[in-house]
């Protein structure tokens, strides 16, 4: 390899100067449109806002690096979520052994009266407790308010298999909040 | 019941400590910027595949002068997955595997797994990667860090085959099969879009 770099005229060397000013303009418009939900997201997947933000760096980095093919694509949003989803997938697997800390909640049957305030279970624990895909597709269908052909297509997985894992997480869901939960969702 | 719904997530996210998007574009960009130029030396030296350190490679640290930040071999030689696919591997669920022979394996075993992995039908394609071109993409990726090149030759590189599944829920049934094969030393799954390269490692 020859490093045509130092022999580049210096009229290259401006142009490509250009060019990545315009790519940093047109990333940084996104991130003020997109970071915010996108690290609140990551935070509902893993209900912590530290690691919320590695996670969102680190996704927005990856999309930086390929900016030029990522700005072409139809959806840079939905595009953002499945390199997130991903980003958090690998964090998981990485870190398989880290949710027994939440072992010992205990699963409250429908019956039961509500703990005291500081022992009640909330959204985001619960939300931990699910399997990592089915967390997924609660916060991309719900929080965010995707439609479930557009989480399907985030997440890589068929339309139904998205209704099958919704409708088992919201149900996981219900036993895991409660009576007041279960209001909420009919 | 979807508007309570959102109603409770929005509530979950309430304690958002908040953080200047600003902030997170630049280091956004200095992380992208690395990623980015590491990616171009990967296309310069040819869609360079690095490879993972099999078994009984020792892993030295190099000299301090090598400067930050610390490369060790094994490091240097493990398997960068490629941009679209996971960045970790997955022990279940891969669409793309990269089998890796032993340094040891004969010809006679690479033979063997080479017409499984061509018989397969579980099996989309097939990339073989030699360790001659493995060791190649090596010197080429790094050759701005001669020692790293110099502790290391191509006999350390293992033959590799880079697959791509017809259908990740076969993982499991492929992985066990071709585990089982002599030879063979370690297999490597990624999840991939078929954009990806073969395999899922560059």
């Amino acid at each position: 390899m020859t490093d045509t770099s130092t022999a580049a005229p210096a009229a290259w060397s401006r142009a490509r100067r250009r060019a990545k000013e315009a790519r940093d303009e047109e990333f940084t418009a996104f991130v003020e449109a997109a970071g915010t939900r996108l690290r609140r997201s990551a935070y509902l997947m893993c209900r912590d806002w530290h690691l919320a933000q590695d996670l969102t760096q680190h996704t927005l980095a990856k999309m930086y690096a390929a900016w030029d093919r990522v700005r072409t694509k139809a959806s840079v949003e939905a595009y953002s979520r499945r390199v997130l989803m991903n980003v958090v997938f690998d964090q998981q697997s990485r870190r398989s052994g880290s949710e027994i800390v939440l072992a010992d909640l205990p699963d409250r049957a429908g019956g039961e009266p509500a703990g005291a305030p500081e022992l009640r279970v909330t959204l985001v624990d619960a939300l931990a407790r699910l399997d990592v895909r089915d967390r997924a597709v609660l916060v991309l269908r719900h929080a965010e308010d995707h439609s479930v052909e557009t989480v399907a297509s985030i997440l890589g997985l068929s339309v139904s298999a998205v209704k099958m894992r919704n409708a088992r997480a919201l149900e996981r869901l219900r036993t895991l909040l409660g009576d007041e939960f279960r209001q909420l969702c009919g | 019941m979807d508007g309570h719904l959102r109603d409770r997530f929005d509530e979950a996210v309430a304690g958002d400590p908040g953080l200047a998007p600003g902030a997170l574009a630049r280091a956004a960009m200095a992380e992208g910027g690395r990623i980015r130029r590491r990616r171009t030396g990967l296309t310069a030296a040819g869609a360079a595949v690095l490879v993972v350190a099999a078994g009984g490679l020792a892993v030295a640290n190099l000299p301090r002068d090598a400067g930050p930040p610390p490369v060790t071999i094994a490091a240097a030689m493990l398997p960068a997955p490629a941009s679209s696919c996971s960045v970790e591997p997955v022990e279940e669920g891969a669409t793309d595997l990269a089998v890796f022979l032993g340094t040891a394996a004969t010809e006679r075993q690479r033979a063997a797994v080479e017409a499984a992995v061509h018989g397969d039908t579980r099996i989309g394609a097939v990339v073989f990667e030699s360790r001659q071109s493995a060791h190649q993409r090596f010197v080429s990726l790094w050759a701005d860090n001669p020692e790293l090149v110099a502790a290391i030759d191509a006999s350390q590189f293992p033959d590799s085959f880079r697959l791509r599944l017809v259908a990740a829920e076969q993982d499991a049934a492929v992985r066990a099969r071709l585990a089982a094969m002599p030879g063979v030393e370690q297999i490597i799954g990624h999840r991939c879009p078929v954009d990806a390269p073969v395999g899922g490692l560059w």
